[in-house]
């Protein structure tokens, strides 16, 4: 155990280990079967929008319920600029900066209100945004939807669709997952914890609560608007069902089962959202949602960290056992030399303190 | 005229039912500084309670009493065994655990009785009356009439009777109120209760109109939502008073402003609470709550 967490902590293990990563995920859409290289594309798609809503929720503390239709503003905007033959990169930077707009100005009155008021407006946004998007009929197609055929893979690839989808999906995804991982280890990261904890100590250290809750809104929602953007590179096709309101409290289910204030908890997130549906719809359609609420309390419960922070609560327990009669160890232990992956909002937050 | 004058009744009628709703969430707010967002959720749960007892031959209003007590129950066991677990710790986590409660409640009457909508028979008959020349359906006059006599009861409670100071002495101040002898936790179950019976008149009264699916009150939600920061948090009266606004205010603006129309006039609250918010952050009959640190 102590030479593994050893080997762990050497530089060089480690990009082994993310060398090892990159490469099995570059050979993996080659031996797959098509079904299976679609789902994981939708994984990455889904857990960029769960990283949005982590630095939101999860990293600043804010409750939002809407992240679903920055998605949805990204799908239509990518659609938009594909139909009327922009230029792929004026189509990419328009998905992530008109959501991110949306997002600053919705941002600008909702953070006004402290507590729960993003909360409360966000939860406005999918059910608003599904008639408006039918009303718009011009721009969004109404209730048929629009399409938006432009993620065939190129000749000179000799790759099939499916796989290049999944090649352009990761390889996005895995920018914004690096971006997201520097913004929440830096500066930025530091004082949207501190807005999380306690916003009269973060006030007293001239961070403007305000000012950083606005801030990670905006990124939340350019998040969202990247995911939509690949959202239509794996499924072509948007409609106002798209961004409807259990999809956004998926979302949220997703997120907190995953791990909040988890880069990696983003990733499980991402494919708890696509993979649990799947399975409980092959078994009975019905029990889709009933079973979404079972597994969101019983996480909230059982393991209030998300899966992500199983291997810790394991090792905890195993700890505790091996010392027998010792009395309960309430405190958490250091998590600099236990800690078994980079996961650092722990650290951080010890940090701070 | 005649048009408006009906437009204004039947708003102030759909604003009755958000605002049977606000006020749930308001009062569970002033007793939990929660926001309960499985309210609506709970609501249509109680509504296919009083479905179920009707389908048992009871008359509806008595099977909507019931069901109303039915929901206090139900009410006060969520509060025991689910939230009061979550109350002393991150607010942010309870309000996910209410949102997973909304998930699991929605869940749970569509595993039950399905997605399919089902025919809600009404408590007052289809007719209409002539108000000053205006046709002015009896359901709408009705649904009013309910939510002020419920607001009379309600206000009769916590001002003129011991359990209504008990819970307001709970909701002031939950430390002082354990240590005079109050027992804390039997009166947040009972507040708790309340919201949902509450919830419960919300329900039996929109369900004739929209027809029940498990996502019925999805869109009420927001509604209550909106009414509740327009009117302030801590205000259960600007709570009413911003849903009866929202309700006649989104219906003129269907009617008279062309662009909006019926699809879109839930965007009419989004925007009033937008103005709201940054013109009077607290609400508009809220007070400023001023945190000592």
């Amino acid at each position: 155990m102590n030479r593994l967490t050893k080997l762990w902590n050497a530089p060089w293990a480690r990009w082994v280990l993310a060398g090892a990563v990159v490469i099995l995920l570059v050979a993996l859409p080659l031996m797959l079967p098509v079904f299976a290289n679609q789902t994981l594309t939708r994984v990455g798609v889904y857990a960029v929008a769960v990283l949005g809503l982590n630095i939101i929720m999860g990293y600043t503390g804010q409750v939002m319920l809407g992240q679903i239709f920055f998605l949805g503003v990204g799908a239509y905007v990518t659609a938009y600029g594909v139909v009327n033959d922009w230029n792929i990169v004026v189509v990419f930077l328009a998905a992530c900066l008109i959501p991110g707009i949306v997002g600053l100005v919705l941002a600008l009155a909702a953070a006004r209100l402290g507590g729960l008021a993003i909360a409360m407006v966000t939860i406005a946004l999918p059910i608003i945004g599904v008639p408006l998007a039918k009303r718009l009929s011009d721009l969004t197609g109404g209730s048929q939807g629009t399409s938006a055929r432009f993620s065939s893979a190129p000749e000179w690839t000799g790759l099939d669709n499916d796989q290049w989808q999944y090649y352009i999906v990761i390889g996005i995804a895995a920018v914004a997952f690096v971006l997201a991982y520097n913004l929440v280890r830096g500066r930025y990261g530091r004082a949207l914890a501190i807005v999380r904890d306690n916003e009269s100590v973060a006030r007293s250290m001239g961070i403007s609560p305000y000012r950083y809750k606005v801030l990670a809104f905006t990124v939340a929602s350019i998040f969202g608007g990247v995911s939509g953007f690949l959202y239509m590179v794996a499924v072509q096709y948007t409609s106002p069902e798209t961004m409807s309101f259990h999809h956004s409290i998926s979302l949220l289910a997703a997120m907190v089962v995953g791990g909040a204030a988890s880069i990696v908890g983003s990733l499980i997130g991402g494919a708890y959202y696509v993979l649990v549906p799947q399975v409980t719809n092959a078994i009975d359609p019905t029990i889709t949602a009933i079973s979404q609420g079972i597994i969101l309390v019983a996480v909230l419960f059982l393991l209030p960290g998300g899966i992500v922070s199983l291997p810790r609560v394991i090792r905890r327990l195993l700890r505790r056992r091996d010392r027998g009669t010792a009395p309960t160890q309430t405190t958490p232990p250091p998590a600099r030399d236990a800690a078994p992956q980079a996961e650092g909002p722990e650290t951080e937050r010890q940090g701070q303190a | 005229m005649d048009t408006f004058i009906q437009l204004v009744i039947d708003g102030l009628s759909l604003g009755s039912i958000y605002a049977a709703l606000a006020l749930a969430i308001v009062l569970v707010n002033q007793s939990t500084g929660l926001i309960n967002f499985a309210q609506g959720a709970m609501a249509v749960l109680s509504a296919y309670i009083a479905y179920v007892f009707i389908g048992w031959g009871l008359p509806p209003i008595i099977a909507i009493l019931c069901s109303i007590v039915v929901s206090f129950g139900i009410g006060a066991v969520v509060e025991r065994l689910l939230i009061r677990r979550f109350e002393q710790g991150e607010p942010n986590t309870a309000v996910v655990v209410t949102i997973g409660l909304l998930t699991l409640v929605t869940g749970i009457c569509g595993w039950l009785w399905g997605y399919n909508n089902r025919q809600f028979p009404s408590l007052f008959p289809l007719t209409t009356v002539d108000v000053f020349g205006a046709v002015i359906s009896v359901r709408s006059l009705g649904t009013t009439l309910v939510i002020i006599a419920i607001m009379v009861l309600l206000q009769l409670l916590f001002l003129g009777t011991k359990l209504g100071l008990a819970l307001r002495a709970v909701s002031v101040n939950p430390h002082s109120a354990a240590l005079s002898g109050l027992p804390v936790g039997r009166l947040l179950m009972v507040g708790w209760g309340l919201a949902a019976g509450l919830g419960a008149v919300a329900g039996a009264l929109v369900a004739p109109q929209l027809t029940l699916t498990p996502g019925m009150m999805d869109t009420a939600l927001v509604y209550a939502l909106a009414a509740v920061i327009i009117g302030g948090l801590n205000s259960p009266l600007g709570a009413v008073v911003a849903a009866w606004g929202i309700g006649v205010l989104e219906n003129l603006a269907a009617v008279y402003v062309p662009f909006i129309g019926h699809d879109l006039k839930i965007a009419v609250p989004f925007v009033i609470l937008f103005v709201v918010l940054l013109l009077r952050p607290q609400g508009l009959f809220g007070r400023k709550v001023v945190v000592r640190v």
